[in-house]
């Protein structure tokens, strides 16, 4: 077996190489005993099978972190025959410090000068020739994002897995102090060897930086941040122009299957239930599955490109201010704003983060945003019962409250997940501009997208079966249901949060998924189609939402409405948002504790709400 | 001097990181030890101070700025 690990800096491209090698066919898991992420995969290269191990990103391997401890643990232990170091060649001297640190280790190497298309850009010449004969090792010059190179790079590691080279030691360096000023004379003994490396590789470097007309408005305090926040609208509408075509080819489906699938099922003489199942559950899950990937390939996409070409960095920078009163590090804006269209998408771009605990907090501060769909279905909510001004203010109500959840998550569980004497404030390269290379963009979203269609799938149709059976009727009426029964049972309880049985039944629905609340609230108010095709087939479910706004204004009270809206919008986002959050942080622990605060967090503030309400409102 | 208070244009190169280990780690990696020259891009008012080190443009939070000490150079 060939045993080949990734290292690199963050932003050195690591994982689009990875990728690019492994494909879809890689393992995902964690580091035995940390919730560190390990991702490995094989490919064939010429008859030979090759292992690939991504090594956690980190700036240096100084032990400091859980990463940096997993990555020289990991090749200490000869579990590599061969290592991968990654630079970015734009910016080559100070990403060569993880080159200088891993030397130490005495290992066999070859080195990876990505980015070259960005420093050619630049204007800067690299001899890698040269640089290859300072250190030793092969050195090959490198565009991750084109899959061009790859050839070449499959070639090389096969050729080094049987001959490796190693590179010499760095003078001035030992493992043996470990304090402030230890760190400063090694430090400056591995930038004088960088330097000694690259004499002669390098054409000049420019002495003084100057903005470009982008950056200096994109960076100024006030225009940019206005600038920041316009640009996340387009890109909203863009991601939504995206994945429309592919949510409305899905929502054909159910209406094209169910027939046919009951045809075929009753041809066969099976029980009732089961073409009840299988007509019903099986295109809706599908069609849901399909319109959540669509949304996550958009939202990816869009927010892939906006990171490609540097803009993100930007926007960390912009609001790194306002985040760091959170425990959070401005890299955390991506998520946060990402989560405006989708929290699945949000949770994912968490990825950015520094640490696992910055990335826990992310995920947890990301549930208070209120996504897309809850945008689309709480203001025809809130319309039924209030005039256009009030619902305006009901909106109001929502952003304020955003704000203040954002401020309790982040008391709540800062302290434990991002320890005081642990933040550190924001150190980021902004990196320069770069031109977009779709396809790498669009292939990464698609990872993304299929990942969750695949866990869509199998969650949505457990989830349905459960509906299913709580909904179903005898009858036809809801009355003879299980969920009437239970909702009933425990209604003086949820009367005290401010809901009803029906807004409690809906409450708990939203929390598996946002857009289907008001199709729930027909099935539930109206009663025209089953619980179950209004939970999964929201959109294919015919609404009449000036009859279901009379039956609910009469039923129940303002203040009940009021009450289930901000219940509604700050419960868990939706069970794929859920799945993804453990699938991110792979702590089981954690993702249970935060879905259990954002329930009773949703309950208190629904009750508060009501009871406020009634006083104002009948 | 410390860089939290340099004006953007200033030319200069690092006196002191201060002493605290893991900042002076996690800021040696990314590009500024002692004795590196470093151009101040630019320092708003309550914005982190963008540098340019070692080719890279970097984002420092205002406040680690103030534990800097740097020596202006023509």
């Amino acid at each position: 077996m060939n045993r080949i690990a990734l290292l690199g800096q963050p932003n050195s491209g690591k994982s689009t190489v990875f990728n690019a090698l492994i494909g879809s066919r890689q393992h995902v898991g964690n580091w035995p005993g940390k919730t560190v992420e390990k991702k490995d995969g094989t490919y064939s290269w010429k008859g030979n099978t090759y292992t690939v191990t991504d090594l956690p990103g980190s700036y240096s391997l100084s032990g400091n972190s859980d990463e940096e401890i997993i990555t020289e643990e990991f090749i200490r232990s000869g579990k590599a025959d061969l290592v991968c170091v990654l630079v970015d060649a734009s910016q080559l001297e100070r990403s060569m410090y993880m080159l200088a640190d891993f030397a130490a280790l005495d290992f066999p190497a070859v080195l990876l000068l990505n980015m070259m298309d960005v420093a050619e850009a630049q204007g800067k010449t690299i001899n890698a020739e040269l640089l290859s004969r300072h250190l030793g090792i092969p050195v090959l010059p490198f565009t991750a994002a084109d899959s061009k190179g790859y050839t070449e790079l499959k070639d090389l590691f096969a050729a080094e897995v049987s001959h490796p080279h190693k590179l010499g030691s760095v003078p001035g360096v030992s493992a043996a102090g470990d304090s402030a000023e230890d760190i400063k004379h090694e430090g400056n003994a591995k930038y004088i060897w960088i330097r000694e490396m690259l004499e002669g590789v390098s054409s000049s470097r420019a002495e003084h930086y100057t903005l470009t007309k982008a950056d200096r408005a994109l960076l100024s305090p006030v225009k940019g941040k206005f600038i920041c926040i316009g640009v996340v609208l387009v890109a909203f509408l863009a991601a939504m122009i995206i994945c429309i075509p592919f949510m409305s080819v899905g929502s054909m489906l159910p209406g094209i299957m169910s027939g046919p699938i009951a045809g075929f099922l009753n041809g066969l003489h099976v029980h009732p239930w089961l073409v009840s199942i299988f007509s019903m559950i099986l295109p809706n899950t599908l069609y849901f599955a399909i319109s959540m990937a669509a949304f996550v390939f958009g939202v990816n996409t869009v927010f892939g490109y906006l990171e490609e070409i540097g803009f993100l960095a930007r926007a960390a920078y912009q609001f790194d201010g306002v985040l760091s009163r959170l425990g959070l590090q401005g890299k955390a804006v991506a998520p946060i704003l990402m989560g405006f269209g989708c929290t699945i998408g949000g949770t994912s771009g968490t990825r950015v983060m520094d640490n696992w605990g910055q990335k826990m907090l992310a995920m947890a501060v990301v549930w208070a945003v209120p996504c897309g769909s809850i945008w689309a279905v709480m203001p025809v909510i809130s319309g039924m019962f209030f005039p256009v001004w009030g619902t305006l203010l009901v909106c109001v109500g929502i952003l304020v409250y955003v704000i203040i959840l954002m401020t309790i998550v982040s008391k709540v569980f800062g302290n434990a997940l991002a320890p005081k004497d642990s933040r550190s404030g924001m150190i980021m390269e902004l990196p320069p501009y770069h031109k977009a290379h779709w396809g790498h963009i669009i292939k990464e979203a698609l990872y993304k997208t299929w990942d969750i269609f695949k866990r869509a799938l199998r969650t949505v149709t457990l989830i349905s079966l459960l509906f299913w059976a709580f909904s179903y009727s005898s009858s036809g009426s809801i009355e003879s249901s299980l969920l009437y029964r239970i909702g009933t049972a425990i209604e003086p309880v949820t009367r005290f949060f401010g809901m009803g049985w029906r807004t409690f039944a809906a409450f708990l629905s939203s929390a598996f998924a946002k857009e289907a609340v008001l199709g729930v609230l027909n099935a539930i108010f109206v009663g025209q189609s089953t619980l179950l095709e209004a939970t999964f087939g929201a959109k294919t479910t015919a609404l009449d939402a000036s009859a279901l706004a009379s039956v609910m204004s009469s039923t129940i009270s303002q203040a009940e409405a009021l009450a289930f809206i901000f219940a509604c919008t700050f419960n868990i986002p939706c069970v794929m948002a859920l799945s993804t959050t453990y699938r991110e942080s792979h702590s089981f622990k954690w993702t249970a504790r935060v879905a259990l605060f954002y329930i009773g967090s949703a309950l208190i503030l629904s009750c508060i709400v009501y009871h406020i309400a009634v006083l104002f409102l009948h | 001097m410390k860089l939290s208070e340099m004006k953007a244009g200033t030319t200069a190169m690092v006196k002191s990181l201060g002493a605290d280990r893991h900042f002076v780690s996690r800021i040696t990696a990314i590009g500024m030890s002692e004795g590196a020259s470093f151009e101040v891009v630019k320092n708003d008012r309550k914005m982190p101070v963008l540098i340019y080190v070692r080719e890279t443009l970097l984002a420092l939070n205002r406040e680690d700025c103030s534990r800097i000490e740097a020596e202006v150079q023509a």
